[in-house]
C-alpha cells in the first residue's frame, strides 16, 4: 500500500513537472529522461535479470528510432501505430539476435551484441534510399489521432507510455516469468531440469528487452524530430550501461534514477559552477568517510583511492572552463567507482535489506495441502529402464552395457565407489548426456535423445550433487519456480493482473508453503537461498523438485555434507515422500540412508553393475563388500 | 560491356587478396592477443581498441625522434604497461570476486584511455608517415606495397616469437601450464596471478604493435581501434579462442572476406562480413574452427 502511494505521488509529481520547467528545453530534457528510463528498463531484463552484459542496445535503440521515424515520415503514420511498428520490428530483431547471442555467455555475449549493434548502425548509415544515410532523417511532429502534439503534449504522452511500461515491467518481473529469468542467472541446468527451457526463456527475455528498447527508440525519434546514424554510437551504449549500473540493476527505480543521471550528466559537464560544487562536496564526503573507516579498522588504500581520484578531478575542474572534453574520463571513473564500491547501484544500496516479494508469505499459510503429485500410488510397471546402456567420453567408458530397471513406486538405491558412474547415469536419465549405445525408457517410452527439458516435462525431477539453487531468490521463490509449469493462467492474465491470476498466485504460494513445511523450511521461506545453511539448501532442492509434481524423483547424494542429526531428518522426510508413491532413484554414500529407504539396490563399479537386489542381500554380497564397503581386513 | 567489366574485376582479384591478407594479419594479431589472456584467465580486455590506437599514436609522436623502427619497442613497452594496469585495476578484483564485472571495468578503463588520447592528440585522424617507400613492387600478377609485406612479416615475427617463448622458456611453460589448468598450475607452485598479469601485458603489447604496424596504411586517431578489434575478436572466435593458429587463420578469412566485399560490393559495407562471420560462427560453432569443444559438466 505504501509502495503504491509512493508511486502515485511520483507520478503526480511527473505530471506537474512541465509547469515548473522554466522553458521548453527543460520539458524536452524531462521527456528524454522518461525515454531513457524505458530503454533502461528494457536493458535491465538482460543485465539485471538474465545477468548478461549487452553492448548492443544502442543498435536496438537505433532500429526502434528509425522504424518509428520512417513510418511517420514516409507512410504518414500517426504516433501510436508508428510506435507499435517500432516495438514490433525491434522485438523481432531482438528475437533473431537472441539465437547466436544466447548460446553464449560472458565476453562472447558482450561481443556478439556489440557486433550486432555495429551492423545495425552501419546498415542504417549505408542504406541511403531508405534511411537518408548520414544526412539524417527529419521526423514529422507527433500526430496523436488528428492533433499535433507540442512539447508539453508529447511529454505527457511519453509519461503515459512510461507509466504503462513501468506497470508492465513490474508485473512481468514479479510473476513466474520474472522468477524464471532470475533462476536462469543462477543455474540454467537447474531451470532446464524443472522443465523451464533456459534457451526459450532467454529468447523471451531478449525479445522483451528489445521491445522496450525499441519503444524508447520510437519515442526518441519523435522527441528529437531529427535523427542521424551518428547519434547511435558506442558511447550511447556506455551511457546506458553507466546509467543502469549506477542507478541500480534489477530495479525499476534504479532504471529511472539512472536515466536522470544519463540526461543530467552531460549538462552538468558544461555547467562548471555546479560541477565544481559537486566535485568539492564529493571529495569532502569521501574524505570524511575514509577518515571514519580508517579510524575503525586498518587503513586501506582502497578507501583512499577514490578520495585521491575525486580530488584530482576537482583540481582539474578548477583549471578548465568546461569538462565536456573530459566527458569519457568522467563516465569511465563513475563506472569504475560504481562497479567497485556500489555494485548494487544507488537505488539498490538505498533499499538494501528490503525485499518486496516476501510480503505475501504470512497471509497464505493454508494447512492440509497434499503433495502436488500428479501420479500418486502408481503401481506396477517400470518407471525407468536402462537397456544395455554404454556412455563413453573419448576413450573413457564411464558406463559399460548397463541394464537397470526401476519399478514404479519404489525407492531404488544406487551405490558404488567414486567414479563408478553413478552421476553419469543420472545425467543420462536426465538427458544431459546421450548414451553412446543402448536405450533409456521412461514408463515404456524411449527417451534417449530427448532434451533435458523434455524429460523434465515428462515427469522426472532431480536434485544435484553440487547444489544448484537459485541463490538470489528466496526459499519460497525457489519452490515457486518449481511450480512454474503447473500454472493454468496465461501471460495475458498476468499482464492484466486478472482476479483469477491473483487467485492462482496465492494458491501456488500455498502449495509452495506446504512443500516448505514438508521439508521443515517454512520458517525460512523469505530467506534468500544462498543464505541458508548447507543442510537446509539440500532440503530446499528436494522441495523444489517435488514442486514440479513429477512422479519420479532422482536424488544425487542428498545426504552429502549433512551432520548426523540432519541425516536423520532427511531420512524422515524421504520416508514421508516415499509413502506418497513417488518413485525415487537414490544415489548415496551413507549406507544407513540407502539401507533404510531402498526397496532395491544396484551396485556399480567402474561403470558396470556388480550386484543388484534387496538391501539385505547387498550388504552380505562378497563382491560389494570388496569393491565398496571395504574388506573385513580394512574394517579391522 | 558487363563481361568486359567482369574480366577487369577478375584480373584485380590477386590485388584484392593481397590487401585482404595484410589486413587479415592485423586481425590475426589482435585475435592472438585476445587468445593470450583468454586461455590464462577466461577474460579479455574490452579496452583492446585503445591499446591499439594509443600504440599507433605514441608511435606517431616518437617516430620523428627515434625513427619508425626504434619506436616499435617503446610502443610495445607502453602497451605492456597499459595491459598490466588493466589487469591490476579491472581484472584482478573481478577474478578474485568471481564476477563478470571485468567486462564493464575494462570498458571503463578503455574509454578513459581513449579520452586521454583525444585530449593529447586531438579528435581528428592524423596521417602516419610510411617508413617504406610507397612504390608498389610487382610480384606475379599483383602489385604489392612494401608496407603490406612489412605488415605480414611483422605480424608473423611477433606471433612466432611468442610461440617460441612458450615452447622454449620456463616462463613460457608456466604460461602454457596455466592455460591448460589454472588450479593445477597453481598447485605446482606457479604464480598464476603473475602469469595472468603477464598475459595481459603481452596481449596489450601485441595490440599496440598491431597499431603501429597498420598506422602507415591507414589514419591514426583515438577512435581507430574499435572496428579493428571487433573484427579481431571475430577472428579469435572463428579460430577458437584457445588456439594461436586459429587466431591467424580466422584473421586471414575475415581480412580477405572484407577486402572482397569492399572491392566488389561497396566500401561502406566492408565492416559487415567480419561481424556477420562472428554471429554465424557463434550460432553454429561457438568453440571455433580450431578450438576444443565446450563440454558441460554437472
Amino acid at each position: 500500500m505504501k509502495r503504491s502511494l509512493l508511486s502515485l505521488g511520483g507520478l503526480l509529481l511527473l505530471v506537474a513537472a512541465p509547469f515548473a520547467a522554466p522553458n521548453a528545453y527543460y520539458v524536452h530534457m524531462l521527456t528524454v529522461v522518461l525515454i531513457f528510463a524505458i530503454a533502461l528498463m528494457g536493458l535491465d531484463f538482460i543485465i539485471g535479470y538474465v545477468g548478461q552484459i549487452s553492448l548492443g542496445h544502442f543498435g536496438l535503440f537505433a532500429i526502434g528510432s528509425y522504424a518509428g521515424g520512417l513510418t511517420a515520415a514516409d507512410a504518414g503514420l500517426s504516433l501510436l501505430p508508428a510506435l507499435g511498428f517500432a516495438v514490433a520490428v525491434t522485438a523481432l530483431f531482438g528475437a533473431v539476435l537472441a539465437f547466436p547471442a544466447l548460446k553464449t555467455a560472458g565476453p562472447y555475449f558482450a561481443m556478439v551484441t556489440l557486433a550486432f549493434g555495429s551492423i545495425a548502425v552501419i546498415v542504417i548509415n549505408e542504406w541511403t534510399e531508405l534511411t537518408g544515410g548520414a544526412r539524417g532523417l527529419a521526423v514529422p511532429k507527433p500526430l496523436l489521432g488528428t492533433s499535433v502534439l507540442d512539447g508539453r503534449g508529447f511529454y505527457w504522452f511519453a509519461l503515459g507510455v512510461f507509466a504503462l511500461a513501468w506497470i508492465t515491467v513490474g508485473r512481468i518481473i514479479s510473476s513466474r516469468y520474472g522468477r524464471a529469468f532470475e533462476a536462469l542467472q543462477s543455474s540454467a541446468i537447474a531451470t532446464d531440469s524443472i522443465g523451464i527451457s533456459s534457451f526459450g526463456y532467454k529468447v523471451l527475455a531478449f525479445t522483451l528487452s528489445a521491445g522496450f528498447t525499441g519503444l524508447a527508440g520510437g519515442l526518441y525519434a519523435f522527441s528529437e524530430l531529427y535523427i542521424t546514424p551518428q547519434s547511435f554510437n558506442f558511447e550511447l551504449t556506455i551511457v546506458f550501461l553507466l546509467a543502469l549500473i549506477v542507478g541500480g540493476r534489477a530495479s525499476r527505480p534504479g532504471a529511472f534514477a539512472g536515466a536522470l543521471l544519463a540526461v543530467w550528466l552531460p549538462n552538468l559537464l558544461a555547467d562548471m559552477t555546479t560541477f565544481r560544487v559537486i566535485a568539492v562536496t564529493t571529495t569532502l564526503t569521501l574524505f570524511v568517510l575514509a577518515v571514519w573507516r580508517s579510524g575503525r579498522g586498518r587503513p586501506d588504500w582502497r578507501v583512499w583511492l577514490p578520495v585521491a581520484i575525486t580530488f584530482a578531478v576537482t583540481i582539474l575542474s578548477f583549471q578548465l572552463t568546461s569538462m565536456i572534453d573530459q566527458r569519457l574520463t568522467i563516465f569511465g571513473l563513475i563506472l569504475l567507482g560504481a562497479i567497485t564500491y556500489l555494485p548494487n547501484g544507488i537505488i539498490g544500496t538505498l533499499l538494501a535489506g528490503r525485499t518486496g516479494r516476501a510480503a505475501a508469505i504470512g497471509t497464505v499459510r493454508q494447512a492440509g495441502h497434499a503433495l502436488p503429485t500428479t501420479v500418486v500410488g502408481e503401481d506396477g510397471g517400470k518407471a525407468l529402464e536402462l537397456g544395455d546402456v554404454t556412455v563413453a567420453f573419448g576413450g573413457l567408458t564411464a558406463i559399460n552395457s548397463l541394464s537397470v530397471e526401476v519399478e514404479a513406486g519404489t525407492v531404488h538405491g544406487l551405490i558404488g565407489p567414486n567414479g563408478a558412474g553413478k552421476s553419469t547415469l543420472l545425467n543420462v536419465l536426465t538427458g544431459i548426456y546421450r548414451p553412446s549405445k543402448g536405450v533409456v525408457r521412461l514408463r515404456g517410452r524411449q527417451i534417449n535423445g530427448v532434451s533435458t527439458v523434455g524429460i523434465a516435462r515428462a515427469g522426472v525431477s532431480r536434485t544435484f550433487q553440487n547444489i544448484q539453487l537459485f541463490g538470489q531468490l528466496t526459499a519460497l521463490e525457489n519452490v515457486l519456480v518449481g511450480r512454474h509449469r503447473s500454472y493454468r493462467t496465461g501471460a495475458l492474465d498476468m499482464l492484466l493482473a486478472t482476479p483469477r491470476y491473483k487467485r492462482e498466485e496465492l494458491e501456488q504460494t500455498a502449495v509452495a508453503m506446504a512443500l516448505l513445511d514438508l521439508v521443515g523450511l517454512s520458517s525460512l521461506a523469505g530467506e534468500n537461498a544462498r543464505n541458508l545453511p548447507y543442510g537446509k539448501q539440500r532440503l530446499l532442492e528436494i522441495a523444489r523438485a517435488l514442486a514440479t509434481g513429477s512422479a519420479i524423483l532422482l536424488l544425487d547424494e542428498p545426504a552429502a555434507g549433512l551432520n548426523p542429526s540432519e541425516v536423520q531428518e532427511l531420512v524422515t522426510i524421504l520416508e514421508t515422500i516415499k509413502r506418497t508413491g513417488i518413485t525415487m532413484v537414490l544415489i548415496e554414500h551413507h549406507m544407513d540412508v540407502v539401507m533404510a529407504l531402498s526397496d532395491r539396490v544396484t551396485v556399480l563399479d567402474f561403470g558396470e553393475k556388480i550386484a543388484e537386489g534387496p538391501p539385505q542381500s547387498i550388504s552380505a554380497d562378497g563382491r560389494v563388500v570388496d569393491a565398496y564397503l571395504g574388506t573385513s581386513l580394512a574394517v579391522a | 560491356m558487363l563481361a568486359a567489366k567482369g574480366i577487369v574485376m577478375f584480373e584485380l582479384l590477386p590485388q584484392v587478396l593481397v590487401s585482404g591478407v595484410s589486413l587479415g594479419m592485423i586481425y590475426g594479431l589482435v585475435a592472438f592477443g585476445y587468445q593470450l589472456t583468454y586461455v590464462t584467465s577466461k577474460t579479455v580486455n574490452f579496452g583492446q581498441a585503445e591499446a591499439l590506437a594509443v600504440g599507433a599514436l605514441v608511435g606517431l609522436s616518437l617516430q620523428p625522434i627515434l625513427g619508425y623502427w626504434m619506436a616499435i619497442p617503446v610502443v610495445m613497452m607502453f602497451g605492456a604497461l597499459y595491459g598490466a594496469a588493466v589487469e591490476r585495476i579491472a581484472v584482478r578484483p573481478a577474478l578474485r570476486a568471481g564476477t563478470e564485472g571485468w567486462i564493464l571495468s575494462t570498458i571503463a578503463l578503455g574509454i578513459i584511455m581513449k579520452n586521454v588520447a583525444e585530449n593529447i592528440w586531438g579528435k581528428e585522424d592524423l596521417p602516419f608517415p610510411s617508413p617504406l617507400p610507397p612504390v608498389p613492387l610487382s610480384i606475379a600478377s599483383a602489385y604489392v606495397m612494401p608496407m603490406e609485406i612489412l605488415i605480414v612479416a611483422g605480424a608473423l615475427v611477433l606471433m612466432l616469437a611468442i610461440e617460441a617463448l612458450n615452447r622454449l622458456t620456463l616462463i613460457g611453460k608456466a604460461f602454457v601450464a596455466t592455460a591448460d589448468d589454472r588450479d593445477a598450475a597453481s598447485l605446482m607452485g606457479i604464480s598464476t596471478r603473475a602469469v595472468i598479469a603477464g598475459s595481459f601485458a603481452v596481449s596489450c603489447s601485441s595490440a599496440a604493435y598491431a597499431g603501429i604496424l597498420i598506422a602507415p596504411v591507414t589514419l591514426t586517431g583515438a577512435s581507430m581501434g574499435l572496428v579493428l578489434v571487433l573484427k579481431g575478436f571475430a577472428a579469435a572466435i572463428l579460430g577458437g579462442l584457445t588456439s594461436g593458429v586459429g587466431a591467424l587463420v580466422g584473421g586471414l578469412v575475415i581480412g580477405v572476406a572484407e577486402a572482397v566485399t569492399a572491392f566488389y560490393v561497396s566500401t561502406g559495407y566492408k565492416e559487415i562480413p567480419g561481424l556477420v562471420i562472428l554471429l554465424i560462427a557463434l550460432a553454429f560453432r561457438p568453440e571455433g574452427l580450431f578450438g576444443k569443444p565446450l563440454s558441460k559438466k554437472v
